[in-house]
């Protein structure tokens, strides 16, 4: 298959961007799911709300939002880039955190279903073996709940590799710097130039479903089969 | 500003006290009956009483794990002082929960390891050895938590908080989904000579209470959110085994003197006459003091002394009390000295012997049939 250097760098430039913003999600989305799960206060209702918002809000919406906010010609915008040094919009550093925005919820949900569900009983199991928070939460809840981590992880990378309108919005199409495969994609179907965006999106597809598929080895809990294995002598 | 002079005395009595005192502790399930507690610092007691009745919610307002008022010290630290507590992992405490709580995603030997890491009493490594040994633990190391049976998970939160080794343990029906012979024969004797070595206060609770009998010479009662007791076992035995006459058999606990013990053959003194126990799983100390339970179901009565016998144990008795069963059987309520227990005969055996309150027989019951040794 021929795919062409742009293009390459296109899918090179996605793949990074999946991976840091998997990477961040993951250091804030561990914390807050915990915290959330423990949380007995009324604003805990509005604080998950905000943290839903991404998964229903159009993605221009956010993106608009954030190109506001970036903006060289707010004072916002004039802030953040003081601090950070260089504009934040239409770059790499502007992409990433429009992404950790975007791809919370996708972090933070399967991460505090699973801490609801058994974070209760096992830090209090944890506790009452004189084990710290601390350690209850690294060395039993963490552990508990790894498929919950791991399908997190898999659909925040996938969802961010798919990431179009924010990127429209505060990206822009410049190549190696913001131009994301989803981009590059549409940008040759406005050409006409079906064979390339055919390559890419067919290197999307199978990213995606071999993502999924490896999520799914990784994250998977003892089974039925299993434990029938052992207790029938069954071959699972 | 005045003081009270008896809160101040009661809140230094409660200082000096080494054990577990726990004054005027109420939480939803007892606004009315506050509970009051006092138990030394080493020994091991039952905790038994209806479904309902609070047991677990003590436990865990004893760990600090549910909201309460009122006051828990232990050892001169104070645990709970009216509504502000000290946080679970900073008591001195272990709590095993009615579904095990087994930390998942890990093997068994993960949690075993992570108890002995945060004990602050760690258990020596040939002392882990054997109790995972003898808990029939080994084959199961490797296997993830979740692949365990209900006994099996159960066993190994009990051996968990072993290896925690904390200085107040508290068993919340630990043992309820383990084989019931296995527990009196193998496990409870283990557990036993475990805390001989290892003085701690133990509250065991337990809907068997076999179990209690076994393990502890006093006993906690709770009823619909009331706590009663300390209470000798023997009172409590005398009043659940009227309670449990529909079941099928039951264990009665007996007090003997060890006199030998040679190649698991223990030879025991009870008052004038001399008990032979083999299968002896512990190890014992002459002149020292044990018990051991007797099911009703393997003794036999006989009017005069036996001859020579394959069965080895032959008990002059009392006759106290002759109370019908369901099923055709008779229960027998026998006395050796001080000491009582059950015998359960048919209806047809005691019609021939002509069996009557107040008259003198012999009981006889084959050396294996000693239970918790």
């Amino acid at each position: 298959m021929n795919i062409g250097a742009a293009d390459l760098e296109a899918l090179w430039l996605t793949l990074r961007l999946a991976a840091v913003t998997t990477l961040l999600l993951l250091v804030i989305g561990v914390p807050l799911a915990w915290k959330l799960s423990h949380w007995q206060s009324r604003w805990r209702h509005g604080v998950e709300v905000l943290i839903t918002l991404p998964l229903v809000l159009p993605p221009t919406v956010l993106g608009f939002y954030l190109l506001l906010l970036f903006s060289p010609n707010h004072a916002s915008g004039q802030w953040l880039a003081g601090v950070w040094g260089e504009p934040l919009v239409f770059s790499f550093t502007g992409l990433v955190i429009a992404s950790v925005i975007y791809s919370l919820p996708f972090m933070v949900q399967p991460l505090l279903a699973s801490f609801s569900q058994n974070g209760k009983r096992l830090t209090r199991a944890a506790a009452a073996l004189g084990m710290p928070p601390h350690a209850a939460l690294l060395k039993v809840l963490l552990p508990a709940s790894r498929p919950a981590i791991v399908s997190a992880c898999a659909l925040t990378f996938a969802h961010t590799l798919g990431e179009f309108g924010v990127v429209l919005m505060i990206g822009g199409a410049i190549p190696g710097e913001t131009q994301v495969v989803s981009i590059a994609l549409y940008q040759h179907v406005e050409a006409l130039e079906y064979g390339a965006a055919h390559r890419l999106a067919l290197v999307l597809l199978v990213v995606t479903t071999a993502l999924l598929l490896l999520a799914r080895w990784l994250g998977r809990a003892v089974s039925e089969a299993q434990r029938e294995e052992r207790f029938m002598g069954v071959p699972g | 500003m005045e003081l009270s002079l008896p809160l101040f005395r009661r809140a230094i009595q409660s200082l000096d006290c080494d054990g577990l005192s726990v004054q005027g502790l109420v939480t939803s399930l007892n606004a009315d009956t506050p509970w009051e507690l006092a138990l030394p610092a080493q020994g091991i007691f039952g905790l038994t009483g209806p479904s309902g009745g609070g047991k677990s919610t003590l436990l865990a307002a004893l760990a600090g794990l549910r909201g309460c008022a009122g006051k828990i010290g232990f050892g001169g630290v104070a645990w709970q002082s009216g509504r502000r507590g000290l946080a679970t992992h900073r008591r001195d405490l272990s709590l095993a929960f009615q579904d095990s709580s087994l930390f998942g995603g890990q093997t068994v030997a993960d949690n075993l390891a992570l108890a002995h890491r945060y004990s602050r009493r760690p258990l020596a490594p040939e002392e882990r050895a054997e109790l995972i040994e003898c808990f029939g633990i080994t084959p199961l190391l490797r296997q993830p938590v979740e692949l365990l049976s209900g006994g099996e998970a159960q066993r190994v939160a009990v051996l968990r908080q072993l290896f925690s080794n904390a200085a107040v343990q508290l068993y919340d029906e630990p043992l309820a989904a383990v084989d019931r012979l296995q527990v009196i024969r193998k496990l409870l004797p283990r557990l036993r000579a475990f805390w001989a070595r290892h003085p701690a206060l133990v509250i065991w609770t337990s809907h068997d209470f076999d179990e209690i009998q076994l393990l502890a010479t006093q006993c906690l009662w709770m009823e619909r959110g009331a706590l009663n007791g300390p209470l000798p076992v023997r009172a409590v035995a005398r009043r659940l085994q009227l309670d449990s006459l529909d079941r099928e058999s039951c264990f009665s606990r007996i007090e003997a003197r060890v006199l030998s013990q040679e190649e698991g053959l223990l030879t025991l003194s009870l008052g004038d006459a001399t008990l032979y126990a083999d299968r002896v799983a512990g190890r014992y100390k002459v002149g020292q003091s044990i018990a051991f339970l007797l099911g009703s179901g393997d003794i036999g009565l006989c009017l005069e002394q036996p001859g020579l016998s394959s069965i080895l144990n032959c008990l002059a008795v009392e006759l106290r009390e002759i109370v019908p069963l369901a099923g055709g059987r008779v229960r027998l309520r026998l006395a050796v000295g001080e000491q009582e227990f059950s015998a359960d005969i048919s209806r047809l055996s005691r019609e021939r012997l002509q069996l009557r309150e107040g008259e003198r027989y012999f009981a006889q019951f084959k050396a294996s049939s000693l239970a918790g040794l």
